[in-house]
Order: structure tokens, then sequence, then C-alpha cells
């Protein structure tokens, strides 16, 4: 169904939002179009495409792209289709194109950065409008490309707030993953791990900093990893793999005093659940810390590894995680179907030991066979599937409505259990829904 | 035969015929989601290992989608059992087939056996299909004559780089 903006206004209130607007496909193409036109997405990762000619395939909102390094040394993003007939370039995946990308159907050539460079048989355009020099006959490119410390985002707008301006303050999650490294650089490593869910993207990042959800839905982990640790090493220092199960299972009163970030643009931050700096009894972190404290001081690195962010959101792209070097990128595929991708990240110059942590963190957080992430995913499905029905028709984000503080570039929460970060995503949501707003606004 | 004699023969046919009995016995405690017997069959060090990756030969440094040793084993176990695991509401219920059995390296006390699985799983009117190979590294068990202990089991699936949906049972 066709909505005006009037309409699309009248499903954001400030303390409570439609059910349409997760299980409308109406509503899912204006926001391909109106909300993934227009933001900043993370399309992937310089490491990833170290020489000129590699290549990875990536997605923004509907449209597949290819990242590439082209002959400038430069990423670039185009759309994987070529002018002729429209055929992928590319098949999904990564690779390396030698000087220049050629159609597999009838063989046009395009340098990297896309223009055209031949196509067989030119006679045969004697006398037509075909004109390698044409833009209309290159590979297209995504309007804006900006890459911030190797993360590479596009957005299919030419208008709107640059990159720095639109991350704000969840720039310093990318700061700080980076500056974890004793050269100030992190590359992609490990390989991804793919997931589906089958319900709307908006709920997963909803979730990222829904404190209320963790002990309750992952109730049946926590337990378990208590009960391990109970039965078999009970007086020891409990495993890491028990401890990031275990935390979860942390009272109310813990996750009351976390401090929630909120920005504009539907990003922001809350504060870790595990102490990365109190771990000086763990062998890993302490030789992170003497690695990092040998580069940039003792004092930066406490500043640094003292930073604790836990699931940062960059609304549209997804959530990186710091202190175990993680993104998992979040794409909406239909109005109940999201595909995640996990994908972890070396410090460069750290001991490889940090890297296998954030490698046994994924797997044991995260992954689709993960202890942890089924039990969130069964969620979202029961909250698309339960929004389907007509046994009402508003979804409630009231927990501390009407406290949130401002701060500048954005908001903080008076409680750690504050749903401020689902009324700052619908205020984002809104701004862009309704009239192609930044989504700084508040939900009125 | 490459001249295998009669009584070599009689023997490999004997562990052959052993190894299957280990085989289909692992298969019917996992169809049966006998989970905690099914940790039994594991050596105290014995490790179960699902890769993210074909041909991946490394769990350390790059992700699997599971890997396993006899304290997370457990915890998964314990999770599968506990009566607020949502997303195992209702469980998962599979039916295994193993094939193409051939014991690669026997040795001394320990013996590498290659085999085929096809997997069909069920839960929440959702059919699933999965399949690949099974690497078992066996030991001879000490308690339990003629019979083995696994000291490693590698599942490769053949769609291990998949977009998956939750994995949640031992394959
Ligand atoms: S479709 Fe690409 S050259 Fe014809
Ligand atoms: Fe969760």
């Amino acid at each position: 169904m066709l909505y005006t903006n009037e309409q699309l206004a009248d499903m954001v209130k400030p303390d409570k939002v439609h059910r349409a607007v997760y299980v409308d496909p109406g509503i899912f193409d204006l926001e391909m179009e109106r909300i993934y036109g227009r933001v900043w997405v993370y399309v992937g990762h310089e490491s990833q495409i170290p020489q000129t000619g590699d290549y990875v395939t990536s997605r923004i909102g509907r449209q597949d792209v290819i990242l590439v390094r082209a002959a400038d040394g430069k990423p670039h993003v185009l759309y994987n289709r070529c002018p002729h007939k429209g055929a992928q370039i590319v098949p999904p995946g990564d690779g390396h194109v030698d000087r220049h990308f050629r159609c597999p159907y009838h063989a046009w050539t395009f340098r990297l950065h896309g223009p055209m460079l031949s196509a067989p048989l030119r006679a045969g355009y004697e006398g037509t409008a075909f004109d390698p020099a044409d833009e209309a006959f290159w590979l297209r490119r995504v309007a804006r490309v900006a890459s911030y410390r190797g993360f590479v985002f596009a957005s299919l707008s030419e208008g709107g707030d640059d990159l720095v301006d639109f991350l704000g303050g969840a720039k310093a999650a990318i700061d700080n993953l980076c500056d974890r490294s004793p050269v100030g650089e992190v590359e992609v490593a490990g390989g991804v791990f793919r997931v589906w869910q089958n319900s709307n993207w908006k709920i997963f990042y909803e979730n990222l900093h829904d404190t209320m959800h963790a002990a309750v839905t992952h109730e049946s982990s926590v337990v378990a990893a208590r009960d391990e640790y109970e039965a078999s090493m009970a007086g020891q220092d409990m495993p890491f793999v028990l401890h990031i199960m275990a935390g979860n299972g942390e009272p109310y009163q813990f996750w009351e005093k976390l401090a929630v970030h909120a920005f504009d643009h539907g990003h922001g931050y809350m504060e870790g659940i595990f102490d990365p700096g109190g771990t000086d009894r763990d062998p890993t972190s302490r030789a992170h810390h003497e690695s990092l404290a040998a580069a940039v001081g003792e004092a930066r690195a406490r500043e640094i590894l003292g930073m604790n962010l836990h699931n940062t959101i960059i609304y549209g792209s997804g959530s990186p995680h710091t202190v175990f070097q993680q993104f998992r990128v979040i794409r909406p595929v239909a109005v109940d179907r999201t595909m995640v991708e996990i994908i972890t990240f070396r410090l460069k110059g750290a001991p490889e030991a940090v890297f296998e942590r954030a490698v046994t963190y994924a797997n044991t957080i995260n992954s689709p066979s993960s202890n942890v992430m089924p039990d969130d995913v069964e969620l979202y499905t029961r909250v698309q599937k339960g929004n389907r029905l007509d046994g009402g028709d508003w979804v409630s984000m009231h927990r501390y409505c009407g406290t949130d503080r401002d701060i500048p570039g954005g908001k903080v929460a008076v409680n750690g259990t504050s749903e401020l970060p689902i009324r700052n995503q619908f205020a984002a949501w809104k701004a862009l829904m309704t009239e192609g707003g930044t989504g700084c606004g508040e939900a009125a | 035969m490459n001249g295998i004699g009669a009584v070599e023969m009689d023997e490999a046919i004997r562990l052959k015929h052993r190894v299957e009995q280990f085989l289909f016995l692992e298969a019917r405690l996992l169809d049966a989601n006998a989970w905690d017997e099914w940790l039994r069959l594991f050596t105290p060090t014995g490790m179960y290992w699902v890769p993210r990756m074909r041909g991946q030969q490394d769990a350390r440094t790059q992700v699997s989608l599971f890997h396993e040793d006899a304290l997370l084993r457990s915890v998964r176990a314990r999770r599968l059992a506990n009566h607020r695991n949502w997303s195992q509401q209702p469980p998962t219920h599979g039916a295994r087939t193993i094939g193409n059995v051939s014991v690669t390296d026997p040795g001394p006390g320990t013996i590498v056996v290659r085999s085929s699985f096809q997997m069909l799983e069920w839960r929440a009117d959702n059919p699933r299909a999965f399949g690949g190979s099974y690497t078992h590294t066996l030991r001879e068990d000490p308690a339990a004559a003629g019979s083995f202990r696994i000291e490693m089991k590698r599942v490769d699936l053949v769609n291990c780089d998949a977009i998956h949906e939750n994995l949640q049972v031992f394959l």
C-alpha cells in the first residue's frame, strides 16, 4: 500500500510505534528507497582489497555493488551491472581482475573505476549513438564513497552529510577499534559467518541495546554456563567461554547502571558488559596492554583499553564491537528476512592471542551455531509473527520516555534499561521516511 | 585384491564392522537427542569440529560453526535440556544416514575413519537437509572391549559456507 508522509509520520509517536513498520512490504519498499537510498552504508574494509584489481561484492539496500581497488589506489564502489544488457559483471564474493573488468556476456571492458574501455567489433557501432566516452556506457559508480580508517562506506545519494558528520558520536567506536592496534590499524581476518533471520531488520537494531531482554531471552545459556562452572570447576577462575555466556545473566540492577548513548542518525553505543581493563589476571589482556603501551605509552594505552563499548550501532550498517574486534553487518533482504554478516578483525601488531580471543567470542556468542544468538533470533521471529496479528496496533517504547537528556550530537539515557536507543532509531527513521531529513529530528 | 591374504582380509572386515557399529550407535544417539550419552563417546580431550571453510586447517584463527571441547559440548547439552531454551521449543529432530565408511589410516590404538552422511532435520514446521563427510579419529575404548572413543569428530558440510539459519544440535 502507498502511504502519505502524514501517514508515515503518524506511525511513530514519541513513546510507541505502529506494528505496520515491521510487517508491511510496502513500508519495506519505501525504506529501501528513503533510508537505504540516502544514508551512508558500510560496504567493506580496505584490507579486503589490498592490491589494484582486488574486489569484493557487497550490497547497499537492494543494490548489489562491487568494492574495488582502482588504479588510483583508492577504493571505488560500482553497481554490479553491465551497461550493455545488464549482466552482473562479477559473481558474488571476492576476487581479482587484471587492470580492467570484462563482462562475461559480450566482452565489453571497463576500467576499474568504471569508464568504458572497449567493445569487440567496434565497426558495428559506427553511425550509432554508442560512445565509450558517454557515462551511459560505463559501469555506474554509486553517488558517494568515503573511507574512514579503512572502513569504506557508500551512499546512493549525492546529497546529505559527509561520512564523518553522519557517523557523529558512533565514530568513536571505529576509532577505538583501530586504536587498540599498536599500529592503529585493523584488517579483516578469520572468515565470515552469514546468518539468515526471518524477521525485520529494525528488530535486530533495537535488540542491540535492549538490556531488558538479556537475562530473560538468554536464561538457558546463562544457566548452562553457571551450572557447568559449578559442576566442573567451582572455585577456579571462570574460563573466558563461560564468562561471556554468563554475562547476560547479570541482575537488573547491573543493567540499570550501564551508560547508554544515542546519537543523531539513529546511532549509539552502550557501556560494555565485560570489563576489559579489569582482567589484569588474564594473560591475553595483559599481553595486549603491554604491546599497546610499548607503542603509545602507558597512559594512552590505559585510556584506549579502558574505553569499554558494547554493540555500537551505526544505523543502516550494523554493529561494530570494539573489545572483541567484530562488525555485525545487517542487510535487509525482505520485510521479514534479514541477512547478518559477522566479520572479525585482527589488530595489526597486537599479540595473536588477542585475535584468537575474537574468533572464540564470535564462535561462542554470535555464530549461527552459538548457544546465545539462536534465542535472540527465535524472539525476533516471534516479534515478526506477533506483529502480523490484529492483537493490537502499537509497539511500546515507553521505558524512561521523557527523561532522555541532551548531549552534543545526541542524547544519554538516565537509566541503562531505557528504551532511548529505540526511540532514537525511530526519530531517524521518521525523519528519513517523511521528508528526506537527516534523522536529527525529535520524534514528534 | 593387491595380494592381501585371507587372514588380513578377515581382520579388515572385522575392523570395518566394529567401526560401522560404532558410527551407527553414535548416529542413533544423535537421532534420539540423547546428548548426555553421546558426550560419553568422547575421550576427555576429544574435540568436535564443524569448519566454516572448505578444507579449513585451523580453528584458532578462523571461525568455525562448531569448535567444541568437553566443556563447550557439555554446556550445549545443558542448554538444550533447559526448559527455557526458547529456540528449541519445539526441539530439533533429525535422522542421520551414514555410508561409504572407510578406515583410512589404521594405526596402533588410533584409527581415522571417513564416512559420508546425510541428515534430515525437522523443527517448527521447517524441514532442512544437511550432508557432507564425517572424519572420526577413534581410539580403542579401554572400558568397553571392542568399542571406541572419539578423539576428534570433524564434520565437513557440503554447505559449510552457506548463509545459515540457526544451527543448534550436534550434527
Ligand atoms: S551484457 Fe555485458 S557485454 Fe553484453
Ligand atoms: Fe540477546
